[in-house]
């Protein structure tokens, strides 16, 4: 049973959308752990409620929106069911974490990893802030879960 | 003076909507239209392409259901190739497509129409959505959860991932189904069925509650459309287009899918994006006609699977002839549920299911085809030209939240006509007639193959056109 979720989300066919599935392809490569599940996605749902709930550490892996782009932040999420969700098979991360303790009864230590974005252009390739930035991300799940 | 109120856009749905109500000079609901408000253009932009990247490119349309869209098109390209496909590919297509019909259906009624139920129409906007049904109803916020998570796996497990999946190609399936992938959907079916019959076992004694939401939610007459086999069975992936009316006697039956145009044509209005399809023998508007699970219930002779077809036989019965109310598209939706899970298990069982033929291959063999299935939301039209070369110079989709415009239209207005009094917008007015469009489950993103997002805002217009009123969330 993995103890550790890596969650990495976006679009990858719009530019730095796409970091997540950029992260989890090189953890993937890096990691090779029995406890460690990676898993990509468009957008968080409740669908990934039950996984999250059942591990100590979910590492969310996503592209910011605002801030300098290439900008690295690493920081600690908490659940908060009033997030946003008029459109309700989408969640952000406090509401998937609300989910998950309320559903399922466990809610993990939950971390959010991000770069700023500089853009959000039709193409599979990030931008070179972003991809400058992203050995840092990759160096700092690591660390996260070793 | 008269008035005018505007919904938009529309919440709880997929895609953009919004929504206009017209009132008299005494505050009285004169008209309602519904408008989707975008265009992408997916007929036109494929021209020019090879026809075998059809499947691929149309099923970018929708991110619920493309595989829909994938199984419609590849019908059509089989016809443009002129081939049969493999008995074992049409099985596992036909898994895919109920796998989608299931998860698709779970997210219409749980996560998005299910809230009105259990939280109440009139109840606080902010919390009533799924986040306030997992503090009321954990058990059923988790019985949707898991459906559409049952029929998202399938759908990875064949398809290798969730949205999107490239596996139904003209021809057939591009790979074959293994022993452990077959046997993993199969485990997974018990939990599934579970969670159905307790969802319809719940619902079913809530009608009760709603007799006033099932006498106004576009109820009325309407003709009925869909796909169905020379027995009359429920099908969501073979067979021919049949029309039925109000009382449920079949109009017009086993129309062959290049046939579709002499029985339905499309009208445009100035105020949607949204095609209004109807019934060419009867003309526009006249030829009003409903797809979906509703109207597929309503045409079949017999469902074909049993704990679905007992259910379908206490189903008729809340209506004389078809059942017209279109607040029972939701029951509707938990049967179609129900027998996907049921078929699944039927075809997965099949002794050739693992036969490694899967996949006809030619060059086109003709210059049109034209794919029909059935989407969740209902009738899904694929029809496609080429040139000798193979490529596109022709495309129409009609597509199930088309189908059901002019209805849709028709029950917005009676939705408004009941329960919108004066010219000051109430939240519990407000979510009714969002309620009604809800109960169709459109799909907006598909019907103009537009992208978006369905938040919704309302305008009270004078006849001068000077917006008097506003809400918006």
């Amino acid at each position: 049973m993995a103890r550790t979720l890596i969650v990495g989300y976006g679009n990858p066919l719009r530019a730095d959308d796409g970091l997540g599935w950029h992260a989890a392809q090189q953890l993937a490569e890096r990691i090779e752990r029995d406890d460690v599940a990676i898993v990509t996605c468009h957008q968080l749902t409740p669908e990934l409620a039950e996984a999250v709930s059942q591990v100590d550490l979910a590492i969310f892996i996503d592209a910011a929106c605002v801030g300098e782009p290439g900008t690295f932040r690493c920081e600690e999420i908490q659940p908060d069911s009033r997030a946003h969700v008029d459109f309700t098979h989408r969640f952000d991360t406090p509401a998937l974490l609300a989910c998950a303790q309320v559903l399922y009864g466990s809610c993990p230590r939950a971390v959010l990893c991000s770069i700023a974005a500089e853009s959000f252009d039709l193409t599979e390739d990030l931008s070179n802030a972003v991809q400058a930035a992203l050995p840092t991300l990759v160096r700092q799940v690591l660390a996260l879960i070793a | 003076m008269a008035r005018q109120i505007t919904i938009e856009p529309v919440t709880r749905a997929e895609g953009h909507g919004k929504v206009t109500i017209f009132l008299d000079d005494d505050g009285y609901v004169r008209d309602a239209q519904f408008h989707v408000t975008q265009i992408r253009g997916f007929e036109k932009f494929c021209e020019g392409r090879p026809f075998y990247e059809m499947p691929s490119l149309m099923a970018r349309i929708c991110g619920i259901c493309p595989v829909s869209h994938l199984v419609a098109s590849a019908k059509a390209c089989d016809q443009l190739m002129a081939v049969q496909i493999p008995e074992t590919a049409e099985y596992l297509r036909r898994v895919m497509n109920l796998a989608q019909l299931i998860q698709s259906h779970a997210l219409s009624f749980f996560h998005l129409a299910s809230p009105d139920f259990l939280l109440g129409l009139d109840s606080d906007p902010a919390t009533r959505n799924i986040f306030g049904l997992m503090q009321s109803h954990p058990n059923i916020a988790r019985d949707g959860i898991m459906l559409r998570k049952f029929g998202q796996q399938i759908i990875e497990l064949l398809g290798g991932k969730r949205i999107h999946p490239g596996w139904i190609v003209p021809g057939g399936v591009s790979e074959p189904l293994s022993v452990d992938k077959r046997d993993t959907i199969l485990a997974m079916l018990p939990e599934a069925m579970a969670a159905i019959q307790r969802t319809l076992d719940w619902f079913k004694r809530t009608f009760d509650q709603y007799p006033e939401e099932i006498r106004t939610f576009a109820n009325f007459p309407s003709l009925f459309m869909g796909l169905t086999n020379d027995k009359g069975e429920l099908v969501h992936y073979e067979g021919r287009l049949r029309f039925v009316d109000a009382t449920g006697k079949i109009v017009a039956d086993q129309i062959e899918a290049e046939d579709y145009q002499k029985y339905i044509g499309e009208a445009v209005e100035p105020y949607s994006f949204l095609k209004f399809p109807y019934y060419k023998p009867m003309g526009y508007p006249e030829g009003i006609y409903r797809v979906g699970p509703l109207a597929r219930l309503n045409l079949i002779n017999f469902v074909g699977t049993p704990l679905a077809d007992a259910e379908w036989a206490e189903f008729r019965e809340l209506g004389r002839g078809a059942v017209l109310s279109s607040f029972h598209y939701h029951c509707a939706r938990l049967i179609e549920i129900l027998n996907g899970i049921e078929r699944i298990e039927h075809i997965l069982n099949k002794s050739d299911i693992l036969d490694k033929n899967v996949r006809a291959y030619a060059d086109p063999n003709r210059l049109e085809g034209v794919g029909i299935s059935e989407a969740p939301r209902g009738t899904l039209i694929h029809h496609y030209r080429i040139n000798e070369d193979g490529i596109i110079t022709y495309a129409n989709l009609i597509i199930a939240t088309g189908h059901n415009n002019l209805a849709m239209n028709r029950g917005v207005l009676q939705v408004a006509k009941h329960f919108v009094k004066g010219d000051q917008l109430q939240e519990g007015m407000l979510n009714r007639v969002e309620a009604v469009i809800r109960a169709y489950d459109p799909c907006l993103s598909c019907s103009t193959h537009a992208v978006g997002q369905m938040p919704l805002h309302v305008e009270l217009v004078n006849r001068d056109g000077r917006v008097v009123d506003e809400l918006t969330r």
